[in-house]
């Protein structure tokens, strides 16, 4: 950026930055094992990214390095909000497949309990929970405990354990997985009205071709073991989608026909 | 059965150990007489409930007395478990001494103890209390280190992910999360306790059901000896429900 461009000034320096990026970001587990080789990518604040590729070929790893949860090997580097990712912070919400709600207390204890971890005041974390439960239409549900719940309720839940500390980044690792077809329909959609109103980034893996290109804004493509990004396609249907018009679009069933190639389906 | 029907109000998981519990009852009473059994062998059931009956006062006294012993030895057994079972989890440099030992003296036969216990320690209480907390100790100090090692990996990761303390992972994910496998060895641990004190009873004492065994055995009284092993099944079983009581607390094993 050249001294003097306009609006260089109002700009802070953390918003100019991408959310998200990697730098020739290895993994070589113990034992040898490459899991990725040189992933770089970036990805733009409020973008929302899939990430799609087969069993094995490194997505979760390479969603735990941006989490940071593992470290990277030596010689690459992963920045969350132009930060180097050391350790797991704030800004960034992972959701898993399996859920992570503990059995033994309710489904309010369980949103509340990542507040309660970060410090928050007892007054903000009331507040909070009380917002989540109702947007995630949990409410009704907050006495219960987790085995109680259905699957997708319990998934919501999983996502409300996150979003409690309002991060900026959110990291899905395949939270649909588990879920009939339906139940999964149904929460694509409730995921985008959350993401439509909050903005996060989000990184969304995912096996489901036709998932991704409805929910997201780009697909990166990894390949077989030790992964690597080999397509980045841009998916640039209007906002705010919707099932019925998003998936009637011509381009719709082309995006899904050429990642139905890409990943070995034909 | 219209007459029967007033049964159907009453859990089967009652009326089933009941029936089951009565037939054995009048086939013990009767194959006696029939099969010519000598009393001083086999007493009729209807004798030893008689003989308890009469000798309540002395019964209830002996019980009392091992009860406080295996209460006692079985408290200190998972108190004292389940900090080295912590210990031992939490710091290494326990896992490389204490546990070797563990597994040597768990592996020796326990009842071989009692009588240098007895040298010890007397003819008293402490002497039993102690045998009970040897019997007990084992299986609360493996359970509680199992139990701990068995903290899914997924919800340990999750706690990292939302930036959890060392110590709050302890507290509210390890911690509970064994409670179900520490609650399996204290319940394993109960009758065992009783084992332990009626042993050193066996070896060297002046009172408890143990004692009152070997009093019975000396006088032939195989009617009293009868009585007092039903005595310890009673306790055994009044101590196993309080246990059973407080496991129900612990109900989100499995899931």
């Amino acid at each position: 950026m050249t001294p003097g461009s306009p609006g260089a000034e109002e700009q802070p320096v953390a918003d100019r930055a991408s959310a998200i990026s990697t730098k020739n970001a290895s993994k070589t587990f113990e034992g040898g094992t490459v899991a990725l080789e040189k992933v770089s990518f970036e990805v733009a604040r409020s973008q929302f990214v899939s990430i799609l590729g087969p069993s094995g070929c490194g997505k979760s790893t390479l969603l735990r390095m941006v989490g940071g949860l593992i470290p990277a090997d030596a010689g690459g580097e992963v920045r969350v909000l132009g930060q180097l990712q050391r350790s797991p912070s704030s800004d960034v919400g992972i959701v898993f497949q399996t859920h992570n709600m503990l059995p033994w207390i309710t489904v309010e204890a369980n949103i509340r309990l990542a507040a309660e971890m970060r410090g928050l005041s007892t007054s903000e974390i009331a507040e909070r929970t009380r917002r989540i439960l109702d947007v995630l239409k949990l409410t009704p549900y907050r006495s219960l405990f987790p085995h109680q719940l259905s699957g997708g309720m319990r998934q919501r839940a999983a996502f409300g354990q996150i979003l409690i500390l309002r991060p900026q980044i959110l990291l899905l690792d395949e939270p649909f997985g588990a879920l009939d077809a339906l139940t999964r329909d149904q929460l694509n959609v409730e995921l985008l009205r959350l993401w439509e109103e909050g903005k996060q980034t989000v990184i969304l893996i995912t096996h489901s071709i036709p998932e991704a290109v409805f929910l997201s804004d780009r697909i990166l493509v990894m390949s077989d073991r030790p992964g690597r990004i080999i397509a980045d396609i841009a998916i640039d249907f209007p906002r705010p989608r919707d099932p019925q018009h998003t998936r009637a679009f011509p381009e719709f069933t082309e995006h899904v026909l050429t990642l139905n190639h890409m990943m070995g389906v034909h | 059965m219209p007459r029967l029907s007033f049964l159907r109000a009453v859990p089967r998981s009652f009326i089933d150990p009941l029936v089951a519990f009565v037939v054995l009852a009048v086939i013990w009473e009767k194959a006696v007489d029939l099969l010519g059994i000598k009393r001083y062998l086999l007493p009729p059931l209807s004798q030893i409930l008689a003989t308890a009956w009469k000798n309540i006062d002395v019964l209830l006294r002996e019980s009392a007395i091992t009860g406080w012993e295996v209460v006692l030895g079985y408290v200190a057994a998972v108190a004292g478990g389940v900090a080295l079972g912590l210990a031992i989890f939490a710091l290494p440099v326990f896992r490389r001494t204490c546990y070797p030992f563990i597994v040597i003296f768990q592996g020796l036969p326990k009842i071989a103890l009692a009588p240098l216990l007895v040298i010890w320690f007397g003819y008293g209480t402490s002497s039993k209390v102690l045998m009970a907390f040897l019997f007990a100790f084992f299986p609360v100090v493996i359970s509680t280190m199992g139990g701990l090692a068995g903290t899914p990996v997924h919800l340990i990761e999750h706690f990292r992910a939302i930036g959890a303390s060392p110590w709050n992972t302890f507290r509210r994910l390890r911690v509970p999360s064994a409670l179900p496998s520490i609650m399996d060895g204290c319940r394993t641990a109960m009758p065992l306790a009783v084992i332990g004190a009626i042993a050193g009873e066996f070896v060297g004492s002046e009172k408890g059901l143990g004692n009152l065994v070997l009093l019975a055995n000396a006088n032939a009284r195989t009617d009293l000896l009868f009585a007092a092993l039903l005595a310890i099944s009673v306790l055994v079983g009044v101590l196993y429900l309080l246990i059973e009581l407080i496991a129900r607390r612990i109900w989100w094993r499995g899931l």
